[in-house]
C-alpha cells in the first residue's frame, strides 16, 4: 500500500550549506500493518512523512501510496491518506462539528453522505457532548479527539502520523494508541514516526530506524534483536545509531 | 480548478473571520460607530469653537479714535464692543480682547494700526472684520467729500467687483465627497483586510493548522483563491459600510450651520444605484489587489506578530498616494491613471463630481485589474513555495 523508493530531500541552509534531510530512503508498508519510523530529533522523520503526505516535494526518488505517485498524482495520494501530527492545531473559532464538515467537504463528501459521516464519527469518538462547543473552549484531550476525527473523516486506507503522542499526557496518548490499533484492526495501513521507544515496541509490526536522513535498518523487533544482539529497543536504537558505547560510559558515571 | 473546493475554503474562512473580534471591530464597528462619532464630535467642536470665536472677536480696544470723527460709531455699527484698556497690546496677547486699534498722527499724516494675535482664531477674525469696517469707513469718507464738492462718486469708484463661483454645487459636493471617500474607504479597506489576511496565512502557521489543510485533497490554487476571496469580501464590506456611514453622517448629523451647509451641498451628489454600482466596480480590483498583496506578504511570516510587523508599514505606505489624491488641482491624466491607489481615489472623485472621462476610466480599471492579477499570481506562487511555508 505504501512503497517508498530512493526518497530524498535536500535543501540549502545558509549556515550549513547543502543538507540531506532525507537521503535515499526506501521501504514498504502493507495494509493492516503498523510501520514505525524511529529516530532522534532532526533525523528526517517529519520531512519523510511530509513528502509522503505531498505537503513537500521530494528532491529525488518517489513513493506510491494506494496506487498513486506522490509526485505525479498528489491529489490522489491526499484523498487516500489521513495525516496527523502531535503538535497540529485547530481552527479555534470553529466547533468540532464545523471542523469535521470542513474537512469532509475538502475530501469530496457532500449532502446526506457528508452529514451521515460527520454524525457517525461524532458518535464513534463519543464527541456528542462537545460537538457544538468552540474548539478553544475544549481541553487538550478533547481537542486531540477532534484531531483524530478530522484525520479519519473520509475513512482513508492509509494513516500517516507524525509523532502523534508528542506533548500529550498519558490518558490522551492512550486515546491515540487505541486509535492506531483500531485502524490496524480495520485493515488500514498505518505509518507513524516517534522517538518514544516503548510506544514503537508496543505498537509497531515493523520498525525502520532513521538517523541523519538514512535508514539504518528495517525489520520486526525479532529482526532488529537478531541483527544487533540486543534485547531492549532502546539498546538496539543506540547501537544502530553507533551510540551504544557512549550510552554505556554515561551509565557507568 | 474546482469551484466547489474554493467555495468550501471561502465559507470556512468567512465563518472564522466573522467570529474574529479584531476583524469585526475593524470591518463593522469602526465604520459604523467611529466615523459618525468622529464626524459629529469634530463637527460640534468646530461649530462651538467657531461660535465662541465669533463672540470673542467682537471685543476690541481703541486709542486715538477721536482723530477720526465717526470711527467709533462705525466700529460699533459693525458689531464691535469697544472696551477701555490701558495696555492694549498686552490685552491682545493675553487674550483679554480680540484686537486693538491705534490711531496716531505724525507730521500731519494719520496712521491706523491693527494689533492682533494670529495664533488665535478670534483675534484673526477680529482683525479681518476691523479691516473691512475701516475700508468701508475710508470709502464713505471719500464719497462724502466728493458729494461736498458736487462731484460724482464714481470718480474714485468707477466699477464694482464681485466674484461668482461657476462650479455647480454638484461639482463642489463631488469634490468634497471625493476627498473623503477616496481616503477613508481605501485606507479602511487595507487596514481591515490585514486581520483576515494574517489569520489565514501566518495564523495558520502559528496554530499549526496549515499542514492539515495542505494534506487534504484541496489544490493549493483553490485554497489560496478561497482565502483571497474571503479577504476581498471583508475589504468590500468595509468599503460599503464606510461609504454608508459617511453618507449617513454627513446627511443626518446636526451640529449647526456648517452641517446644514454641508448637507445641502452633499445632497447634490446622487448616490443612486448607478453611481454606487460604478463606485463598487472601481473599488473591486483594488479590493482584490489589497487582499492578494496582504496575503502574499503575510505568507512569509511565521507568526501573527511577525506578519503584523510586515503589513503595518504597507498600510502607512498606502497613505501617501491617498494624500496626494486629496490635494486640490490634481486631475486623472492617462499617465497618472497608471498609479495604483492614487488612480482609484481620483476616479472615485470624478465619478462623484459627475465628470469622468472614458480614457482615464478605462486605463484605471485596466491597470488595477492587471495589478490585482499580478498580486493574485504572486500569492498563488508563494503559497506553492514550500521554502516559504515551512520556513524555519
Amino acid at each position: 500500500m505504501i512503497r517508498v523508493t530512493g526518497l530524498s530531500k535536500t535543501f540549502v541552509d545558509p549556515k550549513r550549506g547543502q543538507v540531506h534531510a532525507v537521503d535515499h530512503v526506501s521501504f514498504d508498508v502493507k495494509p493492516g500493518e503498523i510501520f514505525g519510523l524511529l529516530g532522534p530529533n532532526a533525523a528526517g522523520k517529519t520531512t519523510t512523512l511530509r513528502m509522503l503526505a505531498t505537503v513537500m516535494k521530494p528532491s529525488e526518488g518517489t513513493a506510491v501510496l494506494n496506487g498513486h505517485d506522490i509526485v505525479r498524482e498528489a491529489e490522489g495520494v491526499r484523498a487516500s491518506i489521513g495525516f496527523l501530527s502531535g503538535d497540529m492545531g485547530h481552527y479555534h473559532r470553529l466547533t468540532p462539528r464545523e471542523t469535521l464538515r470542513f474537512f469532509a467537504e475538502l475530501n469530496g463528501l457532500e449532502g446526506a453522505r457528508l452529514a451521515a459521516r460527520v454524525e457517525e464519527i461524532i458518535k464513534l469518538l463519543d464527541m456528542q457532548s462537545f460537538a457544538d462547543t468552540k474548539v478553544d473552549k475544549l481541553s487538550t484531550g478533547l481537542r486531540q479527539r477532534v484531531a483524530v476525527a478530522r484525520t479519519v473523516i473520509h475513512d482513508p486506507p492509509i494513516l500517516i502520523l507524525d509523532e502523534p503522542t508528542s506533548g500529550l499526557d498519558v490518558p490522551t496518548a492512550q486515546v491515540i494508541e487505541n486509535f492506531i490499533l483500531n485502524a490496524k484492526a480495520q485493515g488500514k495501513c498505518v505509518m507513524f514516526s516517534t522517538h518514544v521507544m516503548e510506544e514503537a515496541e508496543y505498537l509497531c509490526d515493523r520498525i525502520a530506524v532513521i538517523h541523519e536522513g538514512k535508514i539504518k535498518m528495517t525489520g520486526t523487533m525479532e529482526d532488529l534483536r537478531a541483527a544487533t544482539g540486543k534485547q531492549r529497543l532502546r539498546e538496539i536504537f543506540l547501537d544502530l545509531l553507533g551510540l551504544g558505547s557512549t550510552a554505556r560510559r554515561a551509565h557507568a558515571l | 480548478m474546482r469551484f466547489r473546493s474554493v467555495a468550501t475554503i471561502y465559507r470556512k474562512e468567512m465563518l472564522d473571520t466573522l467570529r474574529d473580534r479584531r476583524t469585526l471591530i475593524s470591518m463593522i464597528v469602526l465604520p459604523l460607530v467611529a466615523i459618525p462619532l468622529l464626524y459629529g464630535v469634530i463637527g460640534k467642536f468646530m461649530s462651538s469653537s467657531q461660535k465662541k470665536a465669533g463672540e470673542e472677536s467682537s471685543v476690541i480696544a481703541v486709542t486715538g479714535g477721536e482723530r477720526f470723527a465717526g470711527l467709533t460709531e462705525a466700529l460699533t455699527a459693525g458689531g464691535f464692543r469697544i472696551v477701555p484698556r490701558a495696555d492694549m497690546k498686552a490685552a491682545v496677547t493675553n487674550g483679554d480682547i480680540a484686537a486693538a486699534l491705534e490711531v496716531s498722527e505724525a507730521a500731519g499724516k494719520r496712521e491706523v494700526k491693527i494689533y492682533s494675535d494670529l495664533t488665535r482664531q478670534a483675534s484673526e477674525m477680529a482683525a479681518s472684520k476691523v479691516r473691512t469696517v475701516l475700508d468701508a469707513f475710508k470709502e464713505n469718507g471719500y464719497k462724502s467729500r466728493l458729494r461736498a464738492l458736487n462731484m460724482p462718486e464714481d470718480v474714485v469708484d468707477p466699477f464694482t467687483i464681485s466674484r461668482v463661483n461657476l462650479a455647480p454645487e454638484r461639482k463642489m459636493a463631488g469634490f468634497f465627497w471625493g476627498m473623503i471617500v477616496g481616503y477613508a474607504v481605501v485606507l479602511l479597506m487595507f487596514s481591515t483586510s490585514m486581520y483576515p489576511a494574517i489569520e489565514m496565512t501566518a495564523g495558520e502557521k502559528e496554530r499549526r493548522t496549515l499542514e492539515a489543510l495542505l494534506a487534504s485533497p484541496v489544490q493549493r490554487t483553490e485554497a489560496i483563491m478561497g482565502k483571497i476571496l474571503a479577504t476581498t469580501t471583508a475589504c468590500i464590506t468595509t468599503a460599503a459600510l464606510t461609504l454608508l456611514s459617511l453618507v449617513v453622517s454627513v446627511r443626518y448629523t446636526e451640529f449647526g450651520k456648517a452641517s446644514a451647509e454641508l448637507r445641502q451641498m452633499t445632497s447634490q451628489v446622487p448616490l443612486d444605484a448607478n453611481n454606487l454600482g460604478l463606485l463598487f466596480l472601481v473599488l473591486l480590483p483594488t479590493a482584490v489587489m489589497a487582499a492578494s498583496l496582504m496575503i502574499a506578504i503575510a505568507l512569509f511570516a511565521k507568526s501573527y506578530k511577525e506578519a503584523q510587523s510586515y503589513l503595518t508599514p504597507l498600510i502607512l505606505a498606502v497613505v501617501f498616494p491617498l494624500i496626494v489624491g486629496m490635494l486640490p488641482g490634481i486631475h486623472l491624466t492617462p499617465a497618472l491613471a497608471l498609479v495604483p491607489l492614487f488612480n482609484v481615489c481620483q476616479l472615485l472623485k470624478e465619478i462623484l463630481i459627475g465628470e469622468f472621462h472614458a480614457l482615464p476610466f478605462a486605463i484605471t480599471m485596466a491597470s488595477n485589474i492587471v495589478y490585482a492579477a499580478i498580486a493574485f499570481a504572486a500569492a498563488v506562487r508563494i503559497f506553492k513555495d514550500e521554502k516559504v511555508l515551512f520556513r524555519t
